[in-house]
């Protein structure tokens, strides 16, 4: 299991250190002067300029730069907001817990939702239930989910009014952040009706970026269940006069979820990439939108720190993944 | 010269005889038999080549021009509707112009997307892998390398970052999702390479004195082109709707261009007002994607010897 | 009464318009003590009929059968819960793989316990000490650190003796035994057989032992069956059979068998193979392989008759000399020479 951990980490770190190069190049293939672009339109005179650069470091040697750069991530400095000024790795801080929120919430839907349609799908191989599954999960992969959250949107609040449009919390409260999990915080604060008002903000962005994650694990889960359920030790496990629910449930989940981990890991990547959409959407203040308003105003130190930031998370659950797949496939924990 | 071949009486005759022991079919025919008994892959394809079709023919088939607004008919509901104006068939959007007239224009950009993409991305995407599984060592190190370094990023995230660089516009953000699906090309190139490399043809070729060009494009790459075709189907798929996404955001594709994400990015203001501008993109950007989805799902089945039977 | 009485049981796959039967009016029956071998080769729907016994033929498989007791119990009537109440408890069944035969996500220890958790309860307890005392007995060695093991650290050999002990875990009055030696090296395959039948002694089981091995069944059966394309071609007392098979095909099979080929250059064999679901005579199913067929037995399909107090499917039964009898003489077509 620790060679397992170390060769992992040994595919890893390399690639880390390749991103880190990408996004630090990404500021430097720029078209345009990185402290014209920070002055913004006032612009700035030569002594300051000359002052500007020697504070940033941008006229060192840019393997010096580089390696400034890397100092400065691993000490947690992911550089400064060009809009706001604060540091770009506070600010990630700030908003990461909404979209870690909504991004459980929806990987929680996908699981909920897409397991058992998958198991289902498989049992009932080849009947209208297992076609209408597989329909409902090829749609669910093709869903452009920004026009998905808006027709949620059109359905759900402005014709039934059910849930809200937009935001994380009604304006009536104010919850003072402790753990920035909005479901958690408003529980602590005691006040009545927050708690309701934030799961009832989180319910359709949570479907909107949910659905897509949904449809491949349903899909996974039907084919890998399918292999499963064609393996001899199903056939001994009925032999022994065990009722169907369990073979199923025990002796065919088991062994089907072991791929089915690994895609429910990749789809970290999707939900990041979706919460992209979704937070636009719905005015979710998360990371997300973040990035998508820093691309708008063209701060550079933020789309940096955020794609860098981003890769950070998607390398480290992939790891995750992998020693949990590990965990659940006693044939990996005990292979040298 | 001597035996010219006459369609005759006799020789139909003969045709007959033979047809009970026939050779087995193409390779080709064999795939496309398989192929048209799927009727989910069937139903794409016929989706398909009715969205080419309306491409291709965008000019003539739509009603008006795509951009054209006309201020006496601003955001008028489908002609079932009441109080729509009988001119649009589909209505208008909020300033004017004709949504039918749009979607079907959407239809010529979005399939000029998909092809452009993935024809870009895979021949680079074929050329590295093809490389990397060729030649090993330290070629294949860096350029695998750089394969993992992008897919530690969410495709579209690292869409975003190439476009931030590039600029927005529809062109940039072509490239972008190129350069983003390049490394499912590259991978799936490199792993045919390597497990063609140590068949006989390719080590009897080589003793016939092929040349590396020779061996790489014409004696190893017809035989990995299987999946790759598969993966292009679905490439297809995922251009239209990664170019939809980014037109949404303002990255892509800029108005008064008529893209189907474009279009509902601009008809987000009217989600509580008119159904119809957002309805109407949205469902095509479905429809499209389900139709490459399902022929590639098809094509999977129908190319894989393992499936078959 | 026997323990186990099986009459014309049928399975059938396919469509029901054209349906394939995998095992065609075949009846069996064991008794307590007794061990019937089952011999065929592979296709002869001998495994497929003892998966019907144990219920685990699912749809699109249809099996019927006059009638199908174990202990005087209708078992194609009874309520699925009351079936699998039997199944694992009363009668066992070893599989023919015993590396895919394990779920490789669980330990040894919790397949075995499982079955005796589902049938007899107990503590966890008392359960695990039961499963020490299954593992002694089937000769594993060093148990207590086999245990906790899981099945892809085991050897084909250890494995099958852990299938053995979970299939013999409740105290089962029958075990099925579905070729349980045909993947292991040879080496093993006599060691694996000696306690199947130690283990059948001991408790005065019912054993049926599946094979596509003459030999194996020689030694260990009291009464054989043999099978050919999910028909029953022979049947009757193991000894009298090797002594003088009545049918054609036992006599081939057995003719097959190296110590029977002393003083021949090569191994005699049975040209062909079982016909399949598309090519199935019309006539007797052997006809085109068997070496005394004529056109009667290309036309037309043999039943079950008693010659010489044994059970043949053969218009033409051998003698005791290997002679078809009431063959006229000149139409043999000669199928095998």
């Amino acid at each position: 299991m620790l060679g397992f951990l170390l060769r992992r980490l040994g595919d890893i770190i390399p690639t880390f250190f390749g991103v880190t190069i990408l996004v630090f190049f990404l500021i430097r293939l720029i078209p345009g002067d990185p402290i014209l672009m920070m002055a913004g339109e006032r612009g700035v005179d030569a002594v300051r300029y000359a002052e500007l650069k020697a504070q940033y470091g941008f006229d060192q040697p840019i393997i010096v730069q580089y390696f400034n750069y890397l100092l400065g991530v691993f000490q947690g400095d992911l550089g400064k907001s060009f809009v706001t000024k604060r540091p770009v790795f506070d600010e990630f801080m700030t908003l990461f817990p909404a979209t870690v929120e909504l991004s459980l919430m929806g990987i929680l839907f996908a699981v909920c939702i897409g397991l058992p349609l998958g198991v289902i799908a498989a049992i009932k191989r080849g009947t209208i239930i297992d076609h209408l599954t597989m329909s409902i999960s090829l749609t669910g992969y093709s869903m452009p989910i920004f026009w998905w959250a808006l027709l949620l949107i059109m359905f759900f609040s402005t014709t039934l009014g059910w849930t809200p449009v937009s935001g994380r919390l009604s304006v009536f409260y104010y919850i003072e952040p402790t753990t920035g999990f909005m479901l958690i915080d408003t529980l602590l604060s005691g006040e009545k009706g927050a708690f309701t008002s934030a799961l009832s903000h989180l319910v359709l962005p949570t479907i909107a970026l949910g659905t897509i994650p949904m449809a491949v694990i349903a899909r996974m889960t039907r084919s890998s269940m399918l292999e499963v359920l064609g393996e001899e030790y199903i056939r001994v496990a009925r032999a022994k006069g065990l009722a169907p629910i369990r073979v199923v449930m025990v002796h065919a989940l088991r062994n089907a979820l072991i791929p089915v981990i690994t895609v429910i890991g990749l789809q970290v990547g999707v939900l990041l990439a979706g919460a992209i959409l979704t937070e636009t959407i719905f005015s979710w203040p998360g990371i997300g939108k973040w990035i998508v308003e820093a691309l708008n105003r063209r701060d550079y130190p933020t789309i940096q720190g955020g794609i860098l930031m981003i890769a950070f998370l998607v390398m480290s659950v992939n790891l995750i993944v992998d020693l949990l797949y590990g965990v659940i496939n006693p044939r990996i924990r005990h292979k040298r | 010269m001597s035996d010219n071949i006459t369609p005759s009486a006799a020789s139909e005759g003969a045709l007959q005889a033979i047809e009970p022991m026939a050779a087995p079919p193409s390779p080709m025919r064999e795939t496309w038999n398989y192929f048209k008994t799927n009727r989910g892959a069937l139903a794409g394809l016929i989706v398909i080549v009715i969205i080419l079709f309306l491409a291709a023919t965008a000019q003539w088939v739509a009603p008006y021009d795509p951009i054209a607004q006309d201020r006496t008919a601003f955001l008028k509901p489908p002609i079932w509707m009441e109080g729509a104006d009988p001119r649009y068939f589909l209505g208008t959007d909020a300033v004017g112009r004709d949504i039918l007239s749009r979607l079907i224009h959407g239809a010529q950009l979005s399939v000029s997307i998909g092809v452009f993409v993935v024809i870009l991305s895979m021949i680079s995407g074929i050329v590295l892998g093809m490389v990397a599984g060729y030649f090993r060592g330290w070629v294949e190190v860096a350029i695998m390398r750089l394969i993992d370094i992008m897919l530690a990023l969410p495709s579209l995230i690292l869409a975003l970052g190439i476009v931030a660089i590039l600029g927005p516009g529809l062109k940039n953000a072509m490239l972008a999702i190129a350069i983003v699906q390049l490394p499912h090309y590259v991978r799936l190139a490199r792993a045919s390479v390597v497990g063609e490399l140590n068949k006989e043809y390719v080590i009897a070729s080589q003793i016939a004195g092929a040349g590396h060009m020779r061996q790489m494009f014409i004696n190893i790459l017809p035989n990995c082109m299987a999946p790759l075709i598969v993966q292009g189907t679905l490439g297809v798929s995922s251009a239209i709707l990664d170019a939809a996404a980014l037109g949404f955001l303002g990255l892509g594709a800029q108005p008064p261009l008529p893209e189907w994400g474009t279009m509902l990015a601009e008809a987000r203001e009217f989600v509580g007002s008119a159904w119809w501008v957002i309805t109407f993109p949205g469902l095509c950007i479905l429809v499209t994607v389900l139709a490459f989805n399902l022929m590639g799902d098809g094509l999977r089945d129908a190319l894989d010897p393992k499936m078959k039977r | 009464m026997a323990l186990l009485e099986v009459k014309n049981l049928t399975v059938e796959f396919g469509s029901e318009d054209k349906p394939f039967r995998a095992v065609d009016n075949v009846s069996y029956s064991v008794d307590r003590g007794e061990v019937l071998g089952i011999v065929g080769e592979s296709g002869s729907g001998k495994s497929v009929s003892s998966l019907a016994v144990m219920g685990l033929i699912d749809f699109p498989g249809r099996v019927t059968a006059d009638s199908l007791t174990f202990d005087g119990q209708d078992l194609l009537t009874m309520s699925p819960r009351k079936r699998r109440a039997i199944t694992g408890k009363e009668i066992g069944m070893i599989f023919q793989d015993p590396m895919s035969a394990l779920n490789p996500c669980f330990t040894v220890e919790a397949q075995i316990m499982e079955a005796l958790k589902v049938h007899e309860g107990g503590s966890k307890k008392e359960r695990r000490e039961r499963t020490l005392d299954l593992l002694n007995q089937v000769g594993i060695p060093d148990a207590k650190s086999r245990m906790t093991a899981y099945p892809h650290q085991l050897s084909g050999g250890m494995s099958q003796r852990i299938v053995i002990a979970m299939a013999i875990a409740c105290n089962p009055r029958l075990l099925i035994a579905d070729e349980p030696t045909t993947a292991l090296d040879v080496t093993i395959q006599a060691q694996i057989i000696d306690l199947l039948l130690k283990l059948q002694d001991d408790s005065d089981m019912g054993l049926i032992l599946i094979t596509h091995d003459l030999a194996l069944v020689s030694e260990a059966a009291d009464r054989i069956q043999v099978m050919y394309a999910g028909q029953l071609f022979e049947s009757g007392p193991a000894d009298s059979i090797f002594a003088a098979p009545r049918h054609p095909y036992t006599q081939a099979l057995l003719e097959a068998l190296p110590e029977r080929s002393a003083g021949h250059d090569r191994l005699r064999t049975i040209p062909g193979v079982v016909p399949g679901q598309h090519d199935r005579p019309v006539g007797c199913l052997l006809a085109p392989r068997c070496r005394y067929a004529n056109d009667h037995c290309i036309k037309a399909r043999p039943d079950v008759s008693d010659y010489k107090g044994r059970d043949v499917r053969c218009f033409y039964p051998l003698d005791d000399h290997g002679i078809p009898t009431g063959q006229p003489a000149d139409q043999t077509t000669g199928g095998m020479a």
